[in-house]
């Protein structure tokens, strides 16, 4: 019985955590979890200090687990960047993208059509789109200082994974003494990769936001949501 | 008088953003047109319809780690975050005290004696879940990106992970940040970050208390200097 084997049993044992955990958001609920729409991690950042562009990087599905989809974008799922100026944690512009015939295709930031669960495609607000990529970093990079790729890439996260699962079974001889030492855990999610949409924007694209976080430092609201045609 | 000077401000970077947005698709019509597909073939791409969301990712970690079960989890992924709070900030608590009865039992004690306590920012149980159960992730335009960076002790109390003003955080999330690393020394690692770190409290040579504040693995992806960021697939 390899090692995934044993720790997929021995997660069948649990009594106060029931489900599977996986992070960052990997295959993280019952209906998402190893389908073409499922999320599978979020970064947002500067790209170098004093920059005035932010990046987010969406990473859809992994084959961190040999069982889960992966490797293919779905014409029927429009990727959503939100972003919350005001803090009222509803989306003031959204940045798009959906996939056609082997390109994925950027609209926004603009308002969208409507918040909340449903939403169309800014059809009128045109970001760029660019050829999806093999194994080779194909990118675009627009007049208006844009930059825009999809495509497969190692999966960045890092977490001991099995050794966590054990930290939270509730028997009381599963690891009693938590994690193991740096020379001892092991990144699971070494050697797995993810298809990622990533998109570079100037600020200014962004608008001003006038929301803050815990310490009170100005920040925008963000979060990415997969939808699926109805 | 703010909200419309906001919205006004919105306008104006929309209409900034399409009118760009049209002149750079001026020139890839170009582009296409001298390649002979889809535009000069008449077949534009389709993206009518209504898309209804399946999934949603704010921070990292929290629906996986602060949702109890499956419905939760589910439910989680089809809200807005607006409603969050509302929903689920009970159900994180009771989500967060379950985990250390969890260790309370390994270590054989009463798990009604073993309890969250206040975290490194000083939050307690009902704030600091109030505070994740809104699940975005915050980015911040004019600072340096961290999820969470201790500084650099500048008021000599000693506790560098605590707030002293030199600290940044919660100002969005590099590729390299140590998320797991930081969730954990917020949700188990009390007020110092270290409440269960592995101690040796009676100088044996082994752990008395478990190590719950880090995994112990650090970052293994290829990460590149310039765009797309992240290395080439393995």
């Amino acid at each position: 019985m390899n090692k995934l084997t044993k720790s997929m049993v021995r997660l069948g044992t649990l009594v106060f955590v029931g489900t599977l955990f996986m992070a960052a958001d990997h295959i993280d609920a019952p209906s998402s979890m190893g389908t073409t729409a499922d999320i599978a991690d979020f970064f947002a950042f500067e790209p170098l200090a004093g920059s005035d562009n932010t990046v987010f990087v969406v990473d859809l599905q992994s084959d961190v687990l040999p069982d889960l989809a992966y490797g293919t974008f779905d014409e029927d799922v429009l990727t959503e960047i939100n972003i919350d100026l005001d803090d009222d944690l509803v989306e003031d512009l959204v940045i798009q993208a959906i996939p056609r015939d082997g390109r994925m295709y950027f609209f926004g930031p603009a308002a969208p059509s409507q918040t909340g669960l449903n939403g169309q495609v800014l059809m009128d607000f045109p970001l760029g789109d660019v050829e999806i990529s093999g194994t080779t970093a194909i990118v675009e990079n627009t007049d208006n200082g844009v930059s825009l790729f999809a495509g497969p890439r190692q999966d960045p996260f890092f977490f001991d994974f099995f050794q966590f699962n054990a930290v939270i079974d509730p028997d009381v001889n599963s690891a009693p003494q938590g994690f193991l030492p740096p020379d001892e855990a092991q990144d699971t999610f070494d050697g797995a990769n993810t298809i990622s949409i990533v998109v570079e924007v100037p600020n200014s694209l962004l608008g001003t936001p006038t929301a803050t976080n815990a310490l009170g430092l100005t920040v925008y609201n963000t979060w990415v949501t997969t939808n699926r045609k109805q | 008088m703010i909200r419309y000077t906001i919205k006004y401000v919105l306008l104006v970077f929309v209409l900034v953003g399409f009118a760009t947005a049209c002149s750079n698709d001026d020139e890839a019509m170009m582009d296409d047109d001298m390649m002979m597909d889809d535009d000069m073939m008449g077949m534009d791409p389709d993206f009518s319809g209504t898309f209804a969301q399946v999934d949603f990712m704010g921070r990292p970690g929290i629906n996986t780690v602060l949702s109890a079960d499956g419905s939760i989890k589910d439910a989680h992924n089809m809200a807005i975050p607006s409603e969050m709070t509302a929903t689920f900030q009970a159900d994180f608590e009771a989500r967060l005290e379950q985990y250390h009865d969890v260790y309370a039992m390994k270590l054989g004690l009463d798990p009604a004696d073993v309890d969250y306590e206040n975290n490194i920012l000083g939050l307690d149980a009902t704030t600091l879940t109030t505070v994740l159960s809104a699940d975005v992730l915050e980015v911040a335009p004019d600072l340096p990106t961290t999820y969470f960076d201790p500084g650099t002790d500048a008021d000599n109390d000693g506790r560098i992970l605590v707030p002293d003003g030199d600290e940044v955080a919660l100002t969005g999330r590099k590729l390299s940040d140590d998320i797991i690393d930081i969730s954990l020394i917020l949700l188990f690692g009390g007020m110092e970050g270290d409440r269960f770190s592995g101690q040796d409290l009676d100088n044996d040579g082994m752990a008395d208390l478990p190590r719950l504040t880090s995994d112990g693995v650090g970052l293994t992806a290829d990460i590149l200097m310039t765009f797309p960021y992240v290395g080439d697939p393995e």
